[in-house]
């Protein structure tokens, strides 16, 4: 229990610290504290099962879901193809084919899209998009297609 | 003797037999389509028009937004757009429709089980898409 205060503390006053800082990349260090404080401490709904089965018809309503709310920072394939300020954020947009994000579990990647990740660029989708839509696409996180394979979001086409 | 009363008619060959059985089968059933046609007519027009209900889908709201159907009953759902493009689909039904900006669509079906369906607005239209719904109430 004060393990859990004090890393709660701890995680916490280095955000409110990090959070006055300039925008730059985040340190290896940080990266670090913080992959491991939403992992354990900030994301909750570990347990939670997607109710939707793992089925071809999921993942297409998955994708369809997805590259309306957030191909505009994810890219159509969730690893930020074409998406041009993918780097330039702090933290930057990870790909979400990665080991970091692909390691939550599917009620963390829902409670991720319903709250967001403060305070990062992520923002919370809960009822900007139904839980089916939410679910998913966390059914179409754990089928993403290679990198590049759906080109370019429209919107940075054209 | 007999050769005097000239060469007596061929006997019937099986093909033939067979050939004129199947001619006789197709008038039949030609015969029986022709006759029962009038019937097909009547129950084409006997059914009854599906019941048209008109919904207008405005951001973030389908209205009206709850409807009660009968079981069985042939139904017309005409969907306006009042602002951008929407479209209704009811996963649990497998029936959707889409609905372009400012347009109608029609989505026309018979709902077959009894019970409480949802459906959500198929086409993403803005921040409050997630939580524009229309509920149908199926009874007997």
């Amino acid at each position: 229990m004060l393990r859990t205060i004090l890393s709660i503390l701890g995680a916490s006053s280095l955000v409110v610290l990090l959070a006055g800082c300039k925008a730059d990349p985040p340190g290896k260090g940080e990266v670090a504290i913080m992959t491991w404080a939403k992992h354990k401490i900030f994301v909750h709904n570990k347990s939670q099962r997607n109710p939707l089965s793992d089925n071809a018809a999921g993942v297409s309503d998955g994708k369809e879901a997805f590259s309306h709310y957030c191909a505009a920072c994810h890219g159509l394939d969730g690893q930020n193809t074409g998406v041009p300020f993918a780097d330039r954020m702090s933290p930057p947009v990870p790909s979400l084919a990665g080991k970091d994000v692909q390691t939550y579990t599917d009620g963390q990647l829902k409670w991720i899209i319903d709250y967001g990740i403060w305070p990062s660029g992520m923002p919370g989708s809960k009822n900007t998009l139904s839980d089916d839509e939410i679910w998913s696409i966390v059914l179409y996180l754990r089928h993403l297609p290679q990198a590049g394979s759906l080109g370019e979001p429209e919107m940075y086409t054209h | 003797m007999g050769e005097a009363h000239g060469t007596p008619p061929p006997p019937h060959s099986p093909v033939e037999d067979v050939r004129m059985k199947f001619k006789f089968a197709w008038s039949a059933m030609l015969a029986a389509l022709l006759l029962a046609a009038p019937m097909f007519v009547q129950a084409a027009a006997a059914q009854p028009a599906p019941r048209r209900i008109e919904v207008t889908a405005k951001r973030f709201a389908f209205s009206p937004s709850e409807i009660t159907l009968k079981k069985g009953e042939p139904v017309l759902l005409v969907l306006t757009s009042a602002d951008v493009a929407h479209g209704i689909r009811f996963k649990e039904l497998g029936i959707e429709t889409k609905v372009g900006k400012g347009q109608t669509s029609e989505l026309a079906f018979t709902p077959e089980k009894v019970g409480t369906f949802v459906g959500h607005c198929s086409v993403f239209c803005g921040s409050g898409h997630g939580g524009m719904t229309l509920t149908l109430h199926v009874v007997e």
